[in-house]
């Protein structure tokens, strides 16, 4: 888990240069494009087997979209994301299949993630099934299996999801994730719904299956202290820009970009700990339809220079494996 | 926190009952819940989901969901004066005017296909007893952009006549606490006002709570399952478990040396910012079903203190230090 950092061989997921622009358009029969919605604007990071990478950012910063796009749910307007080596939009038929069942993901709502008319056996079964796993009886075994591993009971498999509450149904979740033995799952706010008590409960979890099976997990969160509990690394995202990558406890220790330390100051701690600088934003995210030349962030930045909004800062490296894109650290 | 901590009582609450009558059962979703409201004063109510603290706020609203909910028993005493006892029209008066309400998703607050400046025409001439139509127009508008400026709203002038869609969350938020204040309502409750915004707009969020509180005097109830909002926003905090409230008091008591197990135990599953990542506490089981309550105490099924007398009578409220109670068998009184 929190090993310390090898850095020798290739990682698990490779993401180089991502960029993904939703064009707006208007009209039906003669379409014209109004402009472009950057929503991810060239961002690249590893994931290394075995290991956590926290991607935070607001609403709008692109973490999202992502994630779809490591999931093969959206091509990337420009760019590549590897899985072992290998480049993973343009698969086709089997070997589009055999990536799915190496990354999975669990999704925020367990109430709309679990199909109701389905018991949960046959929902956990499902991509056995499709995957041609094995025959009834291995698969029965395996979703026992499964059951147990997240917590539940194996008879459980026979009920509806309206029969469990909301941390069991996450859990039922995860079970179905796991079920092909993923590499990498990604987790999309996988316990914000949850109340705190749960919240433990299955962030305990998520950490034992980790540590037993070796997956990797691409954490997309808001809240700073999950990320912090969960992630060996931390990607932190600006309005489709990567503004800071740190491994998590050198980030924690030492917060460089504004906007992040305008993210950690925004967190509500019951025990104000070390009296940071506090940094309120003024104002909202601008439009990704239209986002602010230069530095993105230096329409809010409290630390502004004349020359943000002309030269786009770079990703640099301040500290070992510590990068961050801001003009104050050139 | 506040100047006037110790102001007078504007609400009080005694032991409010508020169940759902269901062919299945009877759900006593809020049973037995006492506390009081100061001038001035935000106190914060938190639990989780299901412990009932929305359905107390509701009940306190007299809106309650339709399904057979209903108050049985209790007072709420709004200025001495219990609402309980009011008919729906006198309610129709004290809403708004003595008692607002801030909900968690702004936009079901507002409606899609009035713009801005309408809604809040409607509530600035409901606050003044005014007939809708015969007012003049110009005047409620520039109370309206009044009413958007004190809630930080930038060029408001051009945002009264726009449509909820074309808000963020944030700005709708801050529209819907608008209209709410918009009577100078002496309480306001905030049910998660900001659970569905962004860290850094909650964060502004509360600041503007907190702004418009010091100037108008009004004490808010301030519903939230996050600690981290309670840490920032509350003066008392009330912890609420299976219907009831289960510890009451001032909120750095309560993070230093809370009394009852459930709330002892609550803080500990919290996530923190700072010292060690290890696996984190949590509290193991569920809680009971509002529809077959133990007779002794409501958490002693995941109790880890549990003695037989947790389990043979509910222990009753302790008062364990200056504004501090606690209904645990194993409280020390003060």
């Amino acid at each position: 888990m929190s090993a310390p950092l090898q850095d020798q061989g290739p990682p698990l997921l490779r993401v180089e240069g991502v960029r993904k622009y939703f064009a707006l358009t208007k009209g039906i029969l003669f379409t014209r494009t109004l402009g472009h919605i950057k929503a991810v604007d060239d961002v690249s990071f590893d994931i290394r087997a075995g290991e956590t990478l926290g991607l935070v950012g607001e609403s709008g910063c692109g973490k999202t979209t992502t994630s779809r796009m490591i999931l093969n749910l959206e091509e990337p307007t420009e760019g590549r994301i590897l899985l072992e080596g290998e480049a993973i939009h343009g698969l086709q038929g089997d070997a589009l299949r055999a990536y799915r069942t190496k990354v999975q993901a669990v999704f925020q709502d367990p109430w709309s993630s679990l199909n109701p008319r389905m018991k949960v056996g046959r929902t956990i079964a499902e991509s056995l099934i499709v995957n041609a796993w094995g025959d009834r009886a291995a698969i029965d075994e395996r979703v026992r299996e499964l059951l147990v591993q997240v917590g539940l009971r194996p008879e459980q498999a026979q009920q509806y999801p309206h029969e469990f509450s909301g941390g069991q149904r996450q859990r039922v979740a995860l079970a179905a994730a796991l079920a092909s033995r993923p590499r990498l799952i990604v987790l999309d706010e996988p316990v914000s719904a949850l109340d705190v008590s749960i919240r433990a409960q299955m962030m305990n979890l998520l950490k034992d299956i980790q540590a037993k099976d070796d997956v990797a997990y691409l954490l997309v969160a808001h809240d700073l202290a999950t990320v912090r509990h969960m992630a060996d690394h931390t990607v932190v995202m600006y309005l489709g820009k990567i503004v800071e990558r740190a491994p998590t406890a050198a980030l924690f220790d030492d917060v460089r970009h504004p906007y992040t330390k305008a993210l950690f100051s925004a967190v509500l701690e019951a025990w104000p700990g070390q009296a940071a600088e506090e940094i309120e934003l003024k104002g909202e995210v601008p439009s990704p339809l239209d986002p602010p030349s230069g530095c993105r962030f230096h329409t809010r930045c409290p630390y502004v220079m004349p020359h943000c909004s002309q030269r786009e800062p770079a990703l640099r490296e301040v500290s070992p494996d510590h990068f961050v894109a801001c003009h104050l650290f050139e | 926190m506040t100047p006037d901590a110790k102001g007078e009582t504007v609400l009080e609450v005694r032991d409010l009952h508020t169940h759902f009558f269901l062919r299945r059962g009877v759900v006593k979703a809020v049973d037995g819940v006492s506390f009081s409201l100061r001038r001035g004063e935000v106190l914060g109510l938190v639990g989780e989901s299901g412990c009932g603290k929305s359905l107390t706020a509701l009940s306190l609203m007299r809106l309650l969901p339709k399904g057979g909910a209903q108050t049985i028993k209790g007072e709420v005493l709004l200025g001495g004066e219990n609402i309980l006892e009011c008919t729906p029209a006198e309610m129709r008066e004290i809403r708004g005017r003595r008692i607002s309400m801030v909900l968690q998703d702004p936009q079901t607050s507002l409606n899609p296909v009035f713009a801005i400046g309408d809604q809040l025409r409607e509530a600035l001439l409901r606050r003044k007893r005014a007939p809708l139509t015969r007012a003049p127009h110009a005047e409620v508008m520039k109370e309206a952009v009044a009413a958007l400026r004190r809630v930080e709203i930038a060029a408001p002038e051009q945002r009264i006549s726009q449509y909820p869609h074309q808000m963020s969350g944030g700005m709708k938020q801050r529209v819907v606490g608008a209209i709410a204040i918009s009577g100078e309502p002496g309480v306001l409750i905030a049910d998660e006002p900001t659970t569905a915004l962004d860290v850094t707009i909650q964060l502004q969020y509360l600041k503007l709570l907190k702004r418009l509180q010091a100037e108008t005097g009004m004490a808010i109830l301030f519903i939230t399952h996050d600690f981290g909002v309670v840490g920032r926003m509350c003066d008392r905090v009330a912890v609420m478990y299976a219907g009831r409230i289960v510890e009451c008091g001032p909120v750095r008591r309560i993070f230093e040396a809370p009394q009852h197990p459930y709330t002892r135990a609550l803080i500990a599953s919290v996530p923190k910012m700072t010292g060690p990542v290890g696996r984190l506490t949590t509290i193991e089981g569920q809680p009971p079903s509002l529809m077959d309550l133990p007779v002794g105490c409501r958490f002693a099924s995941r109790c880890s203190l549990v003695e037989q007398r947790c389990l043979d009578a509910y222990p009753g409220t302790v008062r364990v230090g200056d504004e501090h109670t606690a209904d645990c068998w194993k409280a020390t009184p003060a």
